[in-house]
């Protein structure tokens, strides 16, 4: 079954995204399916968009078979830290991941409970 | 799975390269994107991403964003991935399938890989059956690839052959390639696609009339 995204949905999931950025000082937010397909994005972006999205679902992917190798299901969190640039990813759905690229200076533990508040409203407009 | 953003107007659709190891999936990959660099200079917005080895072999995936133009005012993006063809990465290839709505089917013309392309083909049935998948819910194109060395005087399996053994339950298209040179690289992937998108949008016209109102 393919997903269609109307304008509405579409809008709806952009404007969380932006929410997302605008209280907790992240530099970027995108949502993209285990497949790899970029669903929504909000943010400075000068990088490929569709790239990132492909490579998280792979990571994804292969971070699942190390779950499974260790007795694990699934991770549902993946965080990289990098010098200028932090990246957390999270599950949504079974199906959904929200990625977030932050800055160093920016506190992990408040990311997280950002993205833990939005996770159950781009929840429900996935749903509807 | 294809997906269509009204906002963004974009209808996006997954064309996964399959075959045995060696087969040229990588090289078609790599002849499509050359060929367009070249053409449009550094006006080409996406670059080939590959995960491979330290020898030439793929690990995970090469993945390749193509923009088509438009189809009913919606701008149509084509990703292509190849998969590994070496047998011990059966979970990556498995993986790799996720989501597909299209497949070339790269098999390998070299006497000697007979067997290996016949072996791959079931395993593709087999890790679509993985996800809830046949044949029949996508679209699916063969190559038989590697015909420049016939020239050579290596002995290849002739292309009446391969549609047998490989072809003769699904009949579908078949084109006899060399991804190195580049002959009928494009017209295979021109071929996958226009049967992948209208199947893909066959597929949503259903699904929408299934829709309760």
């Amino acid at each position: 079954m393919s997903i269609v995204l109307s304008e509405e949905i579409a809008d709806k999931l952009d404007d969380s995204l932006h929410k997302l950025i605008e209280e907790s000082g992240a530099t970027y937010a995108m949502l993209t399916d285990m497949g790899g397909n970029l669903l929504s994005k909000a943010g400075d972006e000068d990088f490929d968009g569709a790239a990132l999205a492909v490579l998280t679902a792979a990571n994804f992917a292969a971070t699942k078979e190390i779950a499974s190798l260790i007795g694990e299901k699934d991770f549902s969190l993946l965080f990289h830290r990098g010098e200028n640039e932090n990246v957390h990813f999270t599950k949504i759905t079974t199906e959904i991941i929200l990625i977030v690229l932050f800055k160093p200076y920016l506190s992990l533990g408040l990311l997280r409970l950002k993205v833990d508040g939005i996770k159950d409203e781009l929840n429900e407009i996935l749903e509807a | 799975m294809a997906i269509i953003n009204f906002k963004e107007k974009i209808i996006q659709i997954k064309i996964v390269y399959y075959g045995p190891g060696r087969s040229g999936k990588t090289t078609n990959l790599q002849y499509l994107y050359n060929s367009l660099k070249e053409k449009f200079k550094d006006d080409l917005p996406s670059k080939l991403i590959t995960i491979d080895t330290q020898g030439d072999r793929t690990l995970f995936f090469d993945f390749f964003p193509i923009e088509l133009g438009k189809i009913n005012g919606l701008d149509l993006k084509l990703q292509l991935y190849t998969t590994p063809g070496q047998v011990m990465y059966e979970s990556t290839r498995r993986l790799v399938l996720k989501g597909v709505d299209g497949v070339v089917f790269v098999a390998d013309s070299l006497a000697s890989r007979e067997e290996a392309n016949l072996d791959s083909f079931q395993n593709l049935k087999d890790n679509l059956q993985h996800h809830k998948l046949t044949l029949n819910d996508i679209k699916l194109v063969f190559q038989w690839n590697k015909r420049d060395l016939e020239k050579n005087g290596i002995p290849l399996l002739d292309s009446e052959t391969m549609d047998k053994q490989l072809n003769s339950e699904l009949r579908t298209k078949a084109f006899p390639s060399s991804a190195t040179d580049g002959t009928n690289v494009f017209k295979t992937l021109n071929v996958a696609a226009k049967m992948t998108v209208e199947s893909v949008i066959e597929k949503l016209l259903d699904q929408k009339q299934n829709l309760p109102n």
